[in-house]
């Protein structure tokens, strides 16, 4: 199969299942579910195919015209397979914990449509069609937070597409300015094109995407979107888009300019301890219980961008370990998070209490991931965590070692969150809730325990892969 | 080989076992966690029997990333040996007690589960050869610790108290995982083993040295309920008392005192045993006069194994290992022997755990009596008993190589055990019975899961008493020279002699004339600064309630919906007014259009004739 098929299949797929299933709406929710598992399977594929020691497989050139630079360039390394399978993961699981949602026909539709631009952001080198792909995941993700969302949806589904798109301009003006400069569109001729310390380009790269991830001071997004998301969108968004900034900081900002990232790398890493240090303390003081936990996901994205900003071999495949490891964390408390308050109809956590004597092993669920959120050994936060301040100590010096704080932060709010929702005496909204869930939701939040802690007692797999994506940095 | 992995897997994977066959039949889950617990402890005195001319010394690269390598090896030595006997055998023992203790519970397969995986936890610190293994271990004891306190999580105050435990603990964790990084950057090496020996050779920077030795104390100080960070370990009382036996008596506090004393070498390089002197007799001290007090059976019990955790501290700290490693083998027997019997009390007395709500149970528990009486002798440090040997030779290294401030205190701690202990052993067992209620109601405890484990726990404690100069051999390697303070013997028991008369003589005799002096304006003051533990909880709770989130979390919520977030937001209103200012022109009169176009021409011919001419 063309690789293309792989961003504009399930692009040309989804109004089918759309129509199709708008009779049998359990059509859309296999056809999602069969998809992603393909998505899958070829995803792990891919990175079997990757050659050794690093760099890119080149999968396919399109569109390319005498005399017209924006073809589109699609090319896989480690990295960018490791998000695919990420997301196909991801999505397959978004499946089962969506298995109740209203307007299925709709709803997995959409999820289809996510899925195309989300792999072409992963899979193109062409700054042009990079960007397209990624302004055009928006629009599922618009549709989503706006239709199945909570109270304030319109607030928040606006909020969110117009301040990541308005940060995209940046992002878009600083291409041109690159086409500009190198007369070239695709990311490894620019990274060869490019001599000059481009400190403006620079800049508005690094605030499209440190917009998306998101940093300090660009994330007021996020908390509302995430709040009146479906929980299982708030997955996608945690867990997915924001990786999507994580990746472009990664991939064009170091990769592509990698001196100019060193000159500026102070700014990052105080901005990224920053971020930690602010959105923990926010989640500490937050009754709201998902806000806490979007909090808890901002927080540690400020810990992926200490890493990256070592411009370092370690410090990058650190990076890319917490991407993976905040996905899977994350994702758990926040289907949780949603699903209490499905239940309860309520958001603040000092009017539950006593959840875990209704639901036990669910509760359990969010006690481990809130362990691994808060960097317990045997967990992927700890490895995480570790590795980052690891490598950032030696990249930087001593005084990183203040991002220790950030895990006694984590570990306060985890655990007061514990406390208030979860143990003591059942309050009166808790009593007259019943706690159910169907099997296939129960299912996923068992499958994202099991992979919490397999990788955190086995994590090298993950790290064979950041190994070979940044095998280039092995010199430095 | 084989006992390392039965060691690493075997504990959770009993665990799960414990859990699942637990659901379907209750009592499966105590046989489980019973077969597993004798397999480990089998597992250890195998290891202790057959130990080999050298370590069993593992290295294993857990992860490598990038340019860097993280290890995870395993390291058994002698030192090693003595911490796992000590945690698999009390682990067994408890285990084996809560039988009865836990009976009627209906939560006993998660108990079972918690407990050996605390046990695992336990296990992977003391075989572990880098700090990261230990580290792990660490913080398995610490979420076991959190998972068990808050075991009857239905009740609030032991919902606090766990949250308060990992809290308080976590606080000095991150000094720990601070102290990895650093080392890693600065010495390239997280192997203990490599670390005691580069600092023997002193091929490390002091500074270096002194900094990470002192943040791996702070963590040593959370976990082993050191000053200021105790008063979780009392609070964690709100745990069933076999937890309590196990793991905030005999085990898991001892692992700060473990961790100092295998980087020995590591600390005693810089002046980092000092400060571990002085806090420890700091500690040692605050813990005596506090338990003097206490109202509450295991209240009295935990300031107690504050105060017994800072004398073996002090031992490392004024330079000997084999005081400190003794006192705390010595301390985690009897203090297992002393929760256990106080475990028995409590469960005979139906969950009472008021000392001052008890009184005559001789009568009724006489078995319990004589041995939570040999228990508290040792404690006491009375001759021929475990605790007197290793107390005195602390005592004794204090006076010669401490410095005044450290072996006052440790002599004063030292001295008042005998008082509080034997003050808690009179409330429950002499006198009459103070509550009627609870008098009517007590029951003879059951022989082979209540007083057999007590029994054994009771033989060790006097037995071990004939093997100290074997143990210390065995612990350092070599004979070691006691230090001799003239007179110190004889002053230690008169001393001791005194406070027990004052303390029989007070509580059996004189409880008037008690009454008389507690009522005292004076002597109330000072009750309640040693019954709230000298205000250090309070001090704490102010901090981080009115600093940490009232202050610093709640100014930073207002930046954000205030500042960052009003920014974003106020850019509605702003683009409204922009767009209303263009609506202006667009009025739909055809003179207006015309009069705009006519003024645009204009502006475009002079700015064209500007740039034209002008340039």
């Amino acid at each position: 199969m063309s690789s293309i098929m792989l961003i504009f299949g399930p692009m040309l797929l989804a109004p089918f299942v759309y129509f199709i299933s708008r009779g049998a709406e359990w059509v859309a929710k296999w056809a999602a579910l069969a998809l992603f598992v393909l998505l899958l399977i070829i995803s792990v594929d891919l990175y079997h195919a990757l050659p050794v020691g690093g760099g890119f497989l080149v999968l396919g050139d399109y569109l390319r015209v005498p005399g017209f630079d924006y073809a589109l360039t699609l090319q896989v390394d480690a990295l960018s397979v490791a998000m695919l399978i990420l997301t196909a993961a991801l999505l397959i699981l978004v499946v089962f914990t969506s298995w109740e949602e209203k307007m299925q026909a709709a709803y997995f539709s959409l999820l289809i449509l996510f899925a195309g631009p989300i792999f072409g952001v992963f899979m193109t080198t062409n700054l042009l069609w990079f960007f397209i792909f990624w302004e055009m995941t928006l629009v599922p993700m618009l549709f989503l937070v706006g239709i199945w969302g909570g109270e304030r949806k319109v607030y928040a589904a606006i909020k969110f597409f117009l301040y990541t798109h308005f940060a995209s301009m940046f992002m878009l003006v600083s291409f041109f300015l690159i086409y500009k400069q190198t007369g070239q569109m695709d990311f490894t001729m620019i990274k060869e094109a490019m001599l000059a310390t481009p400190v403006l380009i620079w800049w508005f790269m690094f605030i499209g995407f440190a917009a998306k991830l998101p940093l300090f001071p660009f994330h007021t997004w996020l908390p509302d979107a995430h709040v009146e998301a479906p929980s299982s969108i708030s997955v996608l968004l945690a867990g997915v888009l924001l990786k999507m900034g994580a990746y472009g900081l990664i991939r064009f900002v170091v990769e592509m300019m990698p001196a100019t990232t060193m000159q500026f790398s102070m700014y990052m890493v105080v901005l990224g301890l920053t971020t930690t240090l602010f959105a923990g303390f926010l989640a500490i003081y937050e009754r709201h219980i998902k806000k806490m936990v979007a909090y808890s996901s901002i927080s540690h994205m400020g810990l992926v961008v200490v890493a990256i900003a070592t411009v370092t071999y370690d410090g990058l495949s650190a990076a890319l370990y917490e991407m993976i490891g905040h996905a899977l964390v994350i994702s758990p408390m926040f289907l949780i998070a949603g699903w209490v308050h499905h239940k309860t109809h309520t958001w603040y956590m000092d009017e539950m209490g006593g959840i875990m004597q209704k639901a036990p092993y669910i509760s359990a669920i969010f006690v481990l991931a809130g362990m691994a959120a808060l960097g317990l050994p045997g967990t992927m936060g700890f490895v995480g965590e570790l590795t980052i301040i690891v490598s950032a100590i030696k990249a930087y010096g001593w005084w990183i070692a203040v991002a220790a704080i950030a895990s006694l932060i984590s570990a306060g709010y985890v655990i007061w969150a514990v406390r208030r929702a979860f143990h003591a005496e059942i309050s009166p909204i808790v009593a007259k809730s019943k706690f159910d869930m169907s099997k296939p939701e129960f299912l996923a939040l068992c499958i994202y325990a099991v992979l919490i802690v397999f990788f955190g007692v086995y994590p090298q797999p993950i790290f064979d892969i950041a190994n070979n994506a940044f095998a280039m940095f092995g010199g430095m | 080989m084989t006992s390392v992995s039965i060691y690493l897997i075997l504990p959770y994977v009993g665990a799960a076992l414990a859990f699942i066959l637990g659901k379907m039949n209750q009592k499966l889950a105590f046989w489980v966690a019973e077969i597993v617990g004798a397999i480990l402890f089998g597992t250890s005195v195998y290891v202790f029997m057959h130990y080999g001319e050298t370590p069993i010394d593992i290295d294993y690269t857990w992860i490598a990333y990038g340019n860097l390598t993280l290890p995870l090896g395993i390291y058994i030595d002698h030192l090693s040996i003595v911490m796992l006997l000590i945690a698999t055998g009390l682990g067994f023992a408890d285990i084996h007690f809560a039988h009865d203790y836990m009976g009627d519970d209906p939560d006993q397969p998660r108990y079972y589960a918690k407990v050996l995986f605390f046990i695992g936890g336990m296990i992977l610190l003391v075989i572990a050869k880098d700090l990261i293994g230990a580290f792990a271990g660490w913080e398995f004891m610490g979420l076991a610790s959190y998972l068990l306190i808050s075991f009857w999580f239905k009740t609030k105050s032991a919902a606090d108290a766990g949250m308060q435990a990992f809290l308080y603990t976590r606080f000095g964790d991150i000094f720990l995982l601070a102290a990895i990084g650093l080392l890693v950057y600065f010495v390239g090496n997280i192997n203990m083993v490599d670390l005691d020996s580069l600092a023997k050779a002193g091929e490390i920077d002091k500074t270096v040295a002194f900094i990470t030795a002192i943040f791996i104390f702070l963590a040593a100080v959370g976990k082993s309920g050191q000053f200021p960070l105790y008063p979780w370990l009392m609070n964690a009382m709100e745990g069933p008392t076999t937890v309590s036996a196990l793991i905030h008596g005999a085990t898991m506090v001892n692992s700060g005192i473990y961790i100092v004393a295998r980087l020995f070498d590591f600390y005693a390089y810089t002046d980092a045993l000092l400060v571990v002197a002085n806090v420890a007799a700091l500690s040692a001290f605050i813990g005596a006069t506090s338990a003097l007090v206490q109202k509450e059976i295991k209240k009295i019990l935990a300031y107690s194994t504050m105060s017994h955790l800072s004398i073996a501290f002090v031992g490392l700290g004024v330079g000997s290992l084999a005081a400190g490693m003794l006192h705390l083998m010595n301390h985690a027997i009897f203090k297992a022997l002393l929760f256990l019997s106080a475990g028995a009390v409590i469960y005979i007395a139906h969950h009472t755990k008021d000392a001052w709500k008890l009184g005559g149970l001789i009568k009724t528990a006489p078995y319990v009596a004589l041995f939570m009486a040999m228990g508290s002798m040792s404690l006491a440090g009375l001759p021929p008993f475990s605790g007197f040997f290793s107390k005195d030779m602390i005592i004794a290294e204090a006076i010669t190589h401490g410095s005044p401030f450290v072996y006052t205190l440790v002599t004063i701690a030292g001295l008042l055990s005998i008082a509080y202990i034997t003050r808690l052993w009179i409330l429950i067992f002499l006198g009459e019975p103070r509550n009627e209620d609870i008098a009517g109601h007590v029951h003879a405890p059951g022989n082979f899961f209540i007083r057999l484990p007590l029994g054994i726990l009771a033989f060790v404690t006097l037995g071990i008493a004939l093997y100290q100069t074997d143990a210390v051999e065995y612990i350092v390697g070599h004979e070691i020279e006691e230090p001799h303070v003239k007179g110190l013997l004889v002053g230690l028991l008169l001393g001791m002699a005194t406070l027990f008369a004052i303390v029989v003589g007070l509580y059996v005799k004189g409880m008037n004339l008690l009454e008389k002096i507690s009522k005292h304006r004076f002597m109330q003051i000072i009750h309640q600064l040693l019954f709230r533990g000298y205000y250090v909880e309070a001090g704490i709770t102010f901090i981080s309630k009115n600093i940490v989130v009232n202050g610093i979390a709640r100014a930073l919520r207002w930046v954000d919906t205030y500042m960052i977030d009003w920014v974003v937001n106020a850019t509605v209103p702003f683009a409204r007014m922009i767009f209303r200012g263009f609506r202006i022109g667009h009025t739909g009169r055809i003179g207006d259009y015309i009069g705009t176009y006519a003024i645009g021409v204009a502006i475009i011919v002079v700015a064209i004739l500007i740039i034209v001419k002008g340039v």
